[in-house]
């Protein structure tokens, strides 16, 4: 792919090009560096006073060392959970005769893109300890006389979340099960090796840098999940560093400084995190590339297939059709306790949540535009700074490829603190109005914006924009008529993976959002406070159904996504 | 050129600036005094008024539905649990980004923090002499707009004609794992509990706490817990909440122990950096209305207001032997207070 970017064009040539990409790298700088300059300003107590204390009082405060140490000790949990699920799937749907691959695949992928807080909300109505509905099932069955599954615990949150996480290790190890030369395993078995001792001894050291970044990024999500460890953890009395961030600053008097200084924590965290994460998958490059492009081996399993087949269905069972479907039972019910009946469905909870709830009805609209707005501005920002990263010889442009990638793995509560200390004040004091959530979202999904565009970019040959110019067009008019539309699928993915995370956007927006501009995430979470069951899973059904056809759309256009360099010499 | 260029800009910041603090001074200074000097008109003008509340979305939605028909005047609001209410409107105050016009929080504790801090505007409301004196600041500040009572809210399946009925009751042995209380992470329901332990001891508390209760974000969730029976008792539930479980049919009842029940009073003021100054009495007025807390009784809660009947099928509250909550003590210790439901309870309580 290398040899498909062309020499890079000077950028100081033309002044739309200048202006443009200015203000691009000036929006990356308001979006990104100046929240995050704000917060450690935060955490160092400006502008009231210059002090260590707030330090001083995270480091040395018993409940901050609980909620590090539960922080963890889910983040050691959920790595695990995402290891012990995403490993024997990926294999069982990427190298397997195993039945219904397909189906796993997309139901993994239907996990992944159900926003973990909802799975928390389905989880409390499945396994509260006494009403749970499965805890009434095996105490029907089984004859316990309580209990017996309590999802309002540590072992709860873990679950919770890592069968939402171990999605990440999943296809991570399923991309690289797949890219294993099919003539290295055959070589080992000539060889007179076993099924399993290839599989151990060729497989398994091949894709194990692919394990251990899924599972490293799994640990860093989980770390930053604040629906469920909100949600699940705070019945439990568990404290997490996301949720204390929250309480630090949602009790009174607010304390800024203490909600910096533990943010920053949970930065270092994040950012150990991403730099084992790239140290491992950076090691994947000696894997497997032969020249004669890769061939995987289909592995027969016989009977063991069934077996195989039972332990997959389970899983998604227990992280996408459970949680989706009692989610959509209680959306469609009377009396969600009830059994089920014709005579106990009914659409008034979508008719509620849609349009007779006012906070409901106002986070829809909200989360629409907020959401369209992020994925503009992000899609903006993203492909400028992906074209400079890859057709201009700027000096810095790695720093601010770099800057753009740093929201990756920054938590939303922190990031919200960020954006909140940054603009509430002048000179961009937009507190208290939509834009300072278009601002949040748009820093939050930067990265998602500027890996699509560059992939996009990357499948471009800069020697068409060179003929244009070439052949007299200035630099706008190759953009507009050469780049832009060579590139517009791309640019759609990259709009689409902003919005639909950015739509149901939830860690953020507790901090950020007021009067009038909640989110669908947020009517969700306050109106399950208020204990409006059956509105909160008619509007979490609404949710994952917008999701699901977003990403039906994104799937379809990757897939169909028409690769201009391949028809260019 | 340059210079000019610079000059003028900076001329043109100055005179926006002033032109900003100005209509600010003006609006303040315009700010009616009492319920008398509001200007109808001048109301319909500013248009919107933005309360931020802890009170339930249901019985907000009621009140402000009639108030928009009669004025036109749009009314959003904020609404999360009180401590909630109140530290954002301290945390705007400390960024000189004011956005409420007024405030509703069921802690008092709460609006002294806001008074003290200069952040609430005097304002003589009609219905003050229709209150008792504990119930309004002598500086008019603030003034009491509902009274809640924690109750012991039970399913009856699970206990049939024996519910508990005190307090001590539930701090049995057999009561294990069959309690639950409610606070957010903020610590927004410790006042109550405060109070229950203010009046019988911290003894008791602390045995409700070893039966391992389960917590719960607000009183609506603790009442979905008991109506579904994840737990058969709600420590310290409101009243409404309570009595909305009951009218429902949803399985549940309530009672007051006859030793007292705790008595939460929500409190409302306006906000000395509202810009709409007019528009925010005349809601505050309406709010405090004999029509306006007839939304309130119907909703459930019981109103200051001796011209207000209770709820429907409810006992008047002067039957009932209320445990006054020493808001003031309250304030003053909260961090501590907190630091004690931590070690008692465990979990997150904002200290």
């Amino acid at each position: 792919m290398g040899q498909l970017i062309a020499a890079p064009v000077p950028s100081q040539s033309f002044r739309p090009q200048s202006l443009i990409l200015g203000l691009a790298i000036l929006g990356l700088l308001v979006l990104v560096a100046y929240p995050m300059l704000w917060l450690i300003l935060g955490a160092l107590g400006v502008p009231a006073d210059f002090t260590l204390d707030n330090f001083e009082r995270a480091f040395t405060r018993t409940q901050n060392y609980a909620a590090l140490a539960n922080t963890l000790y889910l983040g050691l949990g959920t790595g695990l959970l995402s290891m012990v699920f995403g490993v024997p799937l990926a294999w069982a749907v990427a190298r397997s005769d195993m039945p219904g691959r397909q189906i796993i695949h997309l139901l993994v992928a239907l996990s992944y893109i159900t926003p973990p807080y909802l799975t928390a909300l389905a989880y409390i109505i499945l396994l509260g300890p006494d009403a749970g509905l499965t805890n009434r099932l095996l105490r029907d069955v089984f004859g316990f006389s309580s209990g017996p599954l309590n999802i309002f615990s540590m072992n709860g949150v873990i679950f919770v979340i890592g069968i939402h996480v171990f999605a990440f290790t999943y296809f991570l190890t399923h991309s690289a099960l797949k890219s294993i030369d099919k003539s290295l395993e055959e070589s080992a078995q000539m060889l007179g090796a076993k099924r399993w001792q290839t599989t151990l001894r060729i497989n398994l050291p091949l894709v194990a840098p692919a394990i251990t970044g899924g599972v490293l990024l799994s640990v860093i999500d989980s770390l930053a999940s604040f629906g469920p460890q909100a949600i699940i953890g705070m019945p439990a009395q568990i404290v997490f560093l996301p949720t204390r961030i929250y309480a630090t600053i949602s009790s009174y008097p607010p304390r800024w400084g203490e909600a910096s200084a533990l943010s920053l924590v949970l930065v270092a965290m994040t950012i150990i995190g991403l730099g084992l994460q790239r140290f491992f998958l950076e090691r994947r490059s000696y894997v497997t590339i032969g020249g004669k492009g890769v061939r995987s081996q289909t592995i027969r399993l016989g009977g063991w297939r069934w077996a195989l087949l039972g332990f997959c269905a389970l899983v998604v069972a227990m992280s996408a059709v459970a949680p989706i479907g009692v989610l959509t039972l209680t959306a469609f019910s009377k009396d969600w306790i009830a059994p089920l009946s014709l005579s106990n469905l009914t659409l008034a909870h979508f008719g509620s949540a849609l349009f007779s709830d006012q906070m409901a009805a106002r986070g829809i609209y909200n989360s629409f535009r907020l959401a369209a707005g992020a994925a503009f501005v992000a899609m903006a920002v993203g492909a400028a700074i992906a074209y400079l990263d890859l057709r201009t010889t700027l000096r810095g442009r790695i720093f601010l490829d770099y800057l753009a990638m740093l929201p990756l793995g920054l938590p939303g509560t922190v990031m919200a603190v960020g954006v909140l200390l940054a603009f509430i004040r002048q000179p961009i004091a937009v507190y208290g109005t939509i834009w300072i959530l278009l601002i949040a979202y748009s820093a939050r999904f930067i990265p998602l914006a500027t890996r699509s565009v560059s992939a996009t970019l990357r499948q471009i040959d800069a020697s068409l924009e060179e003929a244009g110019r070439i052949t007299g067009a200035s630099w706008l008019q190759s953009m507009r008529r050469i780049l832009v539309p060579m590139a517009r699928p791309g640019l759609l993915v990259a709009f689409l993976l902003v919005f639909i995370p950015a739509f149901s956007e939830l860690s953020a927006t507790i901090l950020l959002y007021t009067g009038g501009t909640e989110t669908i995430a947020i009517a969700i979470y306050r109106l399950n406070d208020l204990g409006q069951i059956e509105v909160v899973c008619a509007l979490a059904v609404f949710t994952i159904a917008v999701v699901l056809v977003l990403s039906a759309l994104v799937h379809f256009l990757s897939r169909d996504r028409t690769l201009p360099s391949e028809g260019v010499g | 050129m340059t210079i000019d260029r610079r000059w003028m800009l900076v001329a043109g910041s100055a005179a926006l600036a002033l032109s900003a603090t100005a209509r600010c001074g003006l609006a303040q200074a315009a700010a009616p005094a009492d319920a008398g000097k509001i200007d109808i008109a001048r109301a319909k003008t500013e248009g919107r008024v933005t309360l931020y509340t802890s009170l339930d979305t249901q019985i907000v939605d009621t009140i402000i539905a009639p108030f928009r028909k009669k004025y036109g005047i749009e009314v959003t609001y904020f609404r999360a649990g009180s401590a909630e209410v109140t530290g954002k409107v301290l945390a705007e105050a400390d960024a000189g980004r004011p956005q409420a016009d007024m405030v509703d929080a069921s802690d008092l504790a709460g609006l002294f923090l806001m008074k003290e801090r200069g952040l609430l505007r005097p304002f003589e409301s009609a219905a003050r002499g229709l209150l008792p004196a504990s119930q309004r600041d002598p500086d008019a500040t603030w003034i009491v707009d509902r009274l809640t009572q924690g109750v012991l809210q039970y399913n009856v399946a699970e206990f049939g004609a024996a519910p508990p009925q005190h307090w001590a009751d539930l701090g049995r042995r057999e009561m294990a794992g069959r309690v639950s209380f409610w606070s957010a992470s903020n610590g927004d329901g410790a006042p109550r509990i405060v109070t229950l332990a203010q009046h019988f001891g911290w003894d008791l508390v602390k045995s409700i706490a070893k039966t391992k209760p389960l917590r719960t974000v607000s009183p609506q969730t603790m009442a979905q817990l008991v109506e579904r029976r994840e737990r058969g008792v709600g420590l310290l539930q409101n009243d409404n909440i309570a009595w909305r479980s009951k009218l429902q049919g949803n399985g549940t009842d309530f009672l007051f122990p006859s030793e007292g029940v705790p008595s939460e009073v929500g409190a409302c003021g306006l906000l000395k950096a509202s810009t709409r100054p007019h528009a925010a009495a005349l809601f505050h007025e309406w709010w405090m209305s004999a029509e306006g807390q007839a939304f309130l009784s119907k909703g459930g809660k019981y109103s200051p207001r001796t011209d207000v009947a209770p709820p429907e099928n409810s006992l008047p509250i002067t039957k009932m032997k209320l445990l006054e909550q020493d808001y003031p003590t309250y304030k003053r210790d909260r961090a501590k207070i907190l630091d004690q439901m931590a070690d008692v309870f465990g979990g997150e309580w904002g200290n």
